[in-house]
């Protein structure tokens, strides 16, 4: 790339977070405007400094802080034995066909089955506990990784396959080098729906069967009728899978879309 | 001595639940050192045949002789150029090229050394740290053909490798083939159905049939190299192989509007 190009792109983004910085200040305001107008009672729409006041409660009584380590690390759990589970359901698949159909002709079911519908069955199986969480989570994310390996592999164009054989290559080798490689953009995409998918799930969980984490200060904002502090969480949580998304997993896909020379225009 | 030896091979394909006969009976005998090229009307089995030769599909009957063993599956002995050149876009050239010599577990410093001398007789070493969507079509052919003489097979398989290039890069690399055959001594077998690509390149000439596919005649060319697009000495070879195949194009014709 050009250093034109380059400072042109930093440019535009540069607008764009402009542009962002706008539309966050113009929300707030219709925001404070509301409130001051008081269409709503106190009680349910705070102003935003009465949630700023909020956030800086429950940052100070930490509740904040070891509710998103508590969420962070049962999410990463979660989702990186979704990850290595799916994946190998999703090789299972493809090793052996007749149960790679079979299991692929529910796909559509597993993938839209709302997570939240997982909570009483974890409950009642597991426990009202952070394994019971775990797996929600992971039921939730699970089959986007294992049908997105399945098809990303299915997809390969057969001529790389055929040229990799060409070469001599077979077995193991081919599917290391070749086979995981050729499918690499489209499981990063599965990956990412996934990783959604685990973001949903473990929110939903937390509010129902946890006693700590993001989901849980959710809730113990309703029993407590503290809307200021349901509006601080709400906007960490939106914050966190702003970050995440944008910030790690879309770079990551950009990085491996322009090695494969995906972006060309 | 007999390179390659293609006995009696027959191939049906399935089309609309009907079989329909690809390949019927094709025989041919490769020296060694021979530049042969197939040339016929387009869905003609030449393709076919090919990937048959290199192991990526399987005759109904018949078989392939490498040196006089029967072969049934791929290997780095028959390499084989892609019409699309089929690089893989997550390695660099270099790696590209070496991809082979990876698979045959060849360390890494003895693969350098080959690589880098293919990469310089196709005139790539500036590139060999690019990534495959940073090259034009006819750069990538060109890795595409030192990727196959890597591995130094014993005969060099080319699917219509020219047929998406540009007709001034093709020229160039109808040139270009022609000295590396000269300087490598390899046994080549070029599928095209450009007639002007078979007649410079090839020492024989195969012309396939149309559907049933069988070698309807060979024509020899003699001739000093390299040969130009432009010699006119060679345009007695080339209305001779039109002559042979405008009856094929026709029936073709005929056989897709019934």
């Amino acid at each position: 790339m050009s250093e034109k190009a380059i400072s042109e792109k930093k440019l535009q983004s540069l607008h764009d977070a402009g542009n962002a910085a706008l539309f966050l200040a113009i929300f707030v305001g219709v925001w404070e405007l509301v409130f001051v107008l008081g269409i709503f009672p106190k009680i349910s729409l705070p102003s935003p400094m009465m949630v700023a006041g909020s956030f800086d409660k429950i940052t100070l009584n930490m509740s904040l802080p070891i509710g998103i380590g508590v969420t962070m690390g049962r999410l990463v759990a979660g989702f990186s034995i979704s990850i290595v589970l799916g994946t190998l359901i999703g090789f299972t698949m493809i090793r052996f066909k007749g149960f790679g159909r079979t299991l692929s002709s529910f796909s559509a079911g597993l993938l839209a089955f709302p997570s939240i519908a997982w909570v009483p069955f974890s409950i009642l199986l597991i426990g009202f506990n952070d394994f019971g969480i775990l797996f929600v989570v992971i039921m939730s994310s699970i089959f986007s990784v294992m049908i997105s390996t399945y098809s990303s592999i299915r997809n390969i164009p057969t001529i790389y396959i055929d040229a990799a054989k060409n070469m001599g290559a077979k077995g193991f080798g081919l599917f290391r080098h070749v086979t995981i490689p050729a499918a690499t953009p489209s499981l990063i995409i599965g990956l990412r729906q996934g990783w959604s998918f685990a973001w949903h799930a473990i929110i939903g969980a937390e509010i129902l069967m946890s006693i700590v984490g993001l989901g849980h200060i959710l809730s113990v904002g309703r029993d407590f009728l503290d809307m200021s502090e349901v509006i601080a969480s709400m906007i960490t949580i939106f914050t966190i899978g702003l970050i995440v998304d944008r910030f790690l997993l879309n770079k990551i896909e950009e990085k491996i879309r322009r090695k494969w020379g995906l972006n060309q225009r | 001595m007999t390179k390659l030896q293609a006995k009696n091979i027959v191939k049906h394909f399935d089309h609309n639940g009907t079989s329909v006969v690809a390949l019927d009976g094709i025989n041919l005998d490769v020296q060694e050192g021979d530049f042969v090229c197939i040339v016929g009307p387009s869905g003609c089995g030449k393709s076919t045949f090919l990937n048959i030769v290199a192991g990526l599909e399987q005759p109904d009957s018949g078989e392939i002789l490498l040196n006089g063993n029967p072969i049934s599956t791929p290997g780095p002995d028959r390499t084989m150029v892609f019409q699309e050149g089929a690089l893989f876009p997550w390695l660099k050239v270099i790696d590209n090229v070496e991809f082979g010599l990876k698979m045959a577990g060849i360390p890494k410093d003895e693969r350098r050394q080959i690589s880098q001398r293919y990469l310089d007789m196709m005139q790539l070493t500036k590139f060999a740290d690019s990534y495959t969507y940073q090259l034009s079509t006819g750069m990538k052919q060109r890795v595409a053909i030192a990727r196959a003489l890597a591995m130094d097979p014993e005969i060099l398989l080319m699917d219509e490798p020219f047929a998406a290039l540009d007709s001034q890069t093709r020229d160039l690399l109808l040139v270009e083939l022609q000295l590396i055959w000269e300087k490598t001594k390899k046994t080549i077998i070029f599928v095209t159905h450009n007639i002007s690509e078979s007649v410079i390149l090839g020492n024989r000439v195969i012309v396939f049939k149309n559907r049933p596919s069988k070698i309807k005649k060979e024509i020899t060319i003699d001739y000093r190299r390299p040969r130009l697009m432009e010699d006119e000495n060679l345009q007695k070879y080339y209305h001779q192989i039109v002559e042979e195949l405008k009856n094929e194009v026709i029936a073709q014709i005929k056989d897709e509007n019934p």
